[in-house]
This record gives C-alpha cells, structure tokens and sequence, in this order.
C-alpha cells in the first residue's frame, strides 16, 4: 500500500458521497434522530431520576445512544452506497477511476464520517436542551473519540459493502450482527450491572471500548479503563483499515 | 510513443463448474498514435475482456499491457487518467443531476476545480445536452445517457478514448452524431479504439482494425490493406464504344468488361491509358469488411 498525499480525485469521490447522502437528508439525518428522541422518552419516564455512579441515568443513555448513532451512520452509509452501486453497475466508475483503492476507501470513510458527526450534531442541537449533562468533561478526547469512531466503521461499512452482494447481506449485518453488539456494548447499561460471564464477554466486544470512550469524554465516567479502550479502539482502526485495503483492491481489480 | 501496446496477453477465467475458460489468447496488438482503430469480433469474441484488461478493471493471465508506455499493472492509476474508457452497459447514477453527475466524474479523474465548468460545459455541447443539464441523470432517455457516458469519458481530456460499443442500440440520428464527435476528437489529437457490431460503422470510421475470435487475433492491419487482400481482384469497367481492340485477358461481362488484376494501380493506369476518352467508367471491386468478417470467422 503506497501511502500519499490525497489528490483530487479522492476530494471530488469524498463530496460526491456527502452530495449523496444531503440529498436523502430526512432519512439520513433526521431518521435515526427521532429514534433517539424515541428511546429517551421511553427510558426518560421509565427510569425518573436513577443515577449510575454518579451519571444521571438519563445523560447515561443518552451518550450512548448517540454512541449507536454515530456507529450505525458510519457504517450504513459506505455500505449502502456500494451496494447500491454494485447493484446499479455504477461500480464501474470507481474501477475506472485513477484512484487508488485506498483512496477509494478513505473517501467512503470519510464521507461516513461526515454523516456521523452531521447526525451528531444535529442530534444534539434538538435534545441536549432536556438531558441533565453536566458540560464535557474531556473535550478533546470527545472530538478523538467521535473521529476514530466514525472513521473506524466508515471504514468497517466500506469493506462491508464491498464484499457484500445485495441489500440482504447488509440487512444480515444490522440486524443479526450490529444491532446485537451495539445494545451488548453498554448503551443503556454498565457492563459491571451484568452476571458473570455476560461482564466479561461484553469486555471483547469491540463496540463497548467506543461506547465507554464516548461516555467517559463526556461524563468522566467510564466501564474500565479509559485508556485501554483507547487503545483498542486504535488497534481496532488499523485492523479495519488493513482489511478495507485488501478488499477493495481485491473487488475493484477481478482477478 | 504508441497509445497502447498489448504483448502476449491471454486471461483466463475459472467458469462456476471450475474449469478454465480462455477468454483473451495470446494477444499482441499496437494502436499508433493519432489513428481510430476498430476492434471487431463476433459476441463472446473476448473484445470486452480485451478492453477491460486494457482499462485495468482485470488483470492479464499472462502478457503486459502498456499506454503511453505507463503500465497497466504496475502503474494503474497513473495508466487509468491517461484514458476514457466509455463502457458498453449504460449505468448511470441515479441520485444525481447531469451537471452534478459530470462535476464529480471531472473531480475525480483530476480535474482541477476552476477548470471543471469549462470542460462541463464544452462536453454537454458536444453531445447536445445542454438543456439537461439540471435534470436527474435517472430520467434521460436511453440514448441521452449513453451520450453522458461518452460526456464523462472525454471530460478530463484523455489521450486515448475507448469505447465499447458505443453505437448500441442508439438511432441513426445519434449514430451520426457519435461518429462526428468521434471524427472531431480524432482530429484534435485523441486516438481511438472502439468495439462494435456495426461493420459498416469501422468501414466509415476505422484507419485500422483488428478482428478477434475466440480470444485470437484473426487479422489486423490498415482497413484499406486487408479489404485489397481479400478483393476479388477485378477491375470492371464500362467502354461508350465495345467494338475496338482490347487487352489480352480482358472479358466481356454483358455491358461491362472484366480484367483480371494483379496490381490494382499498375492495372487501372493500363486501362485507361489503352481506352483513354472511351472509357465511360472504372472501378475495383473491393471486398466489403462484413465478407471479410465472415470469410475469416465462419
């Protein structure tokens, strides 16, 4: 894998994704917010005033929601977007394109990253307002946490979605795969609050470590060490990025 | 330094029962510079795993493959911007406008930005899709999007244009108008090399050609070359007064004579220098490209 500078090829694929996914902005953006609204009203009026060590039950939530979020946006939207074009015969641009396979994939990934910060953000605009959030307690990590997530499984959808051959394959991945590591990952909960072995199991689950960074940026709270889950998360961010590599060189170029 | 230049290229394919399928064999071919050549072969002639070896979408079982000398393995990116490749299928994007479809197409074959809208609105002219530009690229009739294919092709200003049947399935109309357009980027300095069935379409455009069946090279060369080596080598003509002397060999044909020719120039200067003002007319009878394709792949 050459590494340079991206050129502007790579830019021009990076705006055509966000173009893309501006245009279908009520489902896009403003969808997976009003789940969000959805789960915070339920878990609002059922959990009243519950603190877990220290986080109101409800700030809890909350950083973890978007936490899902920010990672099903990521990942939905590269995959989306391959799949639909491998099914269109679109792909073809990207195999004739002077861009490297790496660079095809960065621009994917970025552009998912971009969703998820927009659905982020936007996010927050509309409900912060009601969540008793006591500021940010490490900022800068927050903005690191949000960036290596969102890459990460921008990342993670684009090597998805390139070996993925139909719409199935995807509905498999957020249905069977995602949605059951995501809600295992601590969202609405800490891992410490489940039996043995479940606490231990939701340890290797590498969603928790992007949860847990999430919510100790913002809270100071965190399921474990912080700091390790830095470190998985970055490891995770490589393996990803070697994998999306070989994928899709591997797809682009038939063999 | 030639356009491209395929030496010994063979693919082969594994089919779903897991057997070799030789799709490409042993290919050598050289484009030169500046020329429109024609790449013509029956259905499942191996032209389009030709050209997709040649646009490095697949990789050559065995051979190399060069344009502008850049190769295509070894250097795919930098080989890919010299290029337009407009393939056969007509896929277009369906979230995006005309103009919006060749913006980021521009982009991403380099294109700087302050030269984009230029280049844009120089190739919606050439292919007469100005007035489309703001309408979804999913809503063009068949032929209009076949035209923005060739639009995205030629925006970043490729040295050689490739396009794969480019004329299938369009009206005469459009035809004529491709063929213009493929005339005019021929004379500013684009070498071509295009596929088609249409063998009326490379008689008209082709200075060369090359014809390919079952993945082999059957016959290449300059168009006029190959019709002179399978005319049927005969001169014909037409005489205001039958009742004078004629060559030996000659014959008469109803109102025509025939000659028997060995050397088409030498032949007609004989001809008219023996008939002088009493010949009415006189040709050759040159083999058409379509007995040639199927004289050599029946």
């Amino acid at each position: 894998m050459s590494i340079s500078l991206p050129q502007t090829g790579m830019w021009a694929l990076y705006a055509r994704e966000v173009k893309r996914f501006q245009k279908l902005w009520m489902d896009t953006i403003f969808n997976p917010i009003v789940s969000i609204g959805l789960y915070l009203a339920v878990f609002g009026v059922v959990a009243g005033d519950r603190v877990i060590h220290g986080v109101p039950y409800l700030a809890f939530i909350y950083i973890g929601l978007l936490s899902m979020n920010l990672i099903n946006a990521s990942i939905s939207n590269p995959a989306f977007a391959l799949i639909i074009s491998k099914n269109l015969g679109t792909i073809i641009d990207l195999q004739l394109a002077p861009i490297s396979p790496w660079r095809v994939g960065l621009a994917y990934a970025l552009a998912a990253l971009t969703r998820g910060v927009i659905t982020l953000f936007v996010g927050v605009l509309l409900t912060a307002w009601f969540i008793p959030l006591g500021g940010i307690a490490h900022p800068f990590l927050l903005l690191l946490a949000i960036a290596l997530t969102g890459i990460q499984f921008g990342i993670v959808g684009v090597a998805f979605g390139m070996w993925a051959k139909n719409f199935e394959a995807l509905t498999f991945l957020t249905t069977f795969v995602l949605q059951p590591m995501i809600f295992l990952a601590g969202v609405f909960y800490p891992i410490d609050s489940l039996p043995s072995p479940w606490n231990i199991i939701s340890q290797f689950n590498p969603l928790h470590h992007n949860v847990n960074l999430l919510r100790f940026a913002v809270t100071d709270y965190a399921d474990g060490n912080p700091w390790r889950s830095l470190i998985i998360v970055i490891t995770l961010l490589v393996a990803a990025t070697v994998a999306m590599h070989y994928i899709v060189k591997k797809k682009l170029r038939a063999e | 330094m030639n356009p491209l230049s395929i030496q010994h290229v063979s693919k082969t394919y594994k089919t779903p029962k897991k057997e070799d399928l030789l799709a490409v064999d042993d290919v050598s071919l050289v484009i030169a510079p500046g020329s429109i050549h024609g790449l013509l072969g029956p259905n499942g002639a191996g032209k389009s795993t030709l050209i997709s070896l040649i646009a490095g979408i697949n990789t050559p079982t065995h051979g190399s493959i060069t344009l502008f000398g850049l190769d295509v393995i070894k250097n795919p990116e930098a080989a890919k911007g010299l290029i337009g490749v407009v393939p056969q299928e007509v896929v277009v994007e369906m979230a995006f406008t005309v103009q919006e479809v060749l913006y980021y197409f521009s982009g991403m074959y380099g294109v700087p930005q302050a030269q984009r809208q230029a280049r844009i609105d120089q190739a919606l002219d050439d292919l007469q899709l100005t007035e489309k530009k703001h309408e979804k690229a999913k809503n063009l009739s068949g032929g209009m999007k076949r035209r923005l294919m060739i639009a995205k092709a030629i925006l970043h200003q490729p040295k050689l244009l490739i396009l794969d049947e480019p004329t299938a399935g369009v009206d005469v109309a459009l035809r004529q108008k491709i063929w213009e357009l493929v005339r005019r980027l021929n004379a500013s300095g684009t070498t071509i090399l295009f596929t088609t069935h249409y063998l009326e379409e490379a008689e008209q455009l082709c200075d060369a050609i090359t014809l390919v069946n079952h993945g082999k090279v059957i016959k290449e060369g300059k168009l006029k070359d190959i019709q002179q080596e399978f005319s049927k080598n005969i001169i014909h003509f037409e005489l205001f007064n039958k009742s004078v002397s004629h060559p030996s060999d000659v014959v008469a044909t109803g109102s025509e004579f025939e000659f028997p020719m060995t050397n088409l120039a030498q032949d007609m200067n004989m001809i008219t220098t023996h008939y002088g003002d009493n010949l009415k007319n006189i040709r050759s009878e040159a083999a058409s490209l379509e007995q040639i394709f199927l004289t050599l792949t029946k």
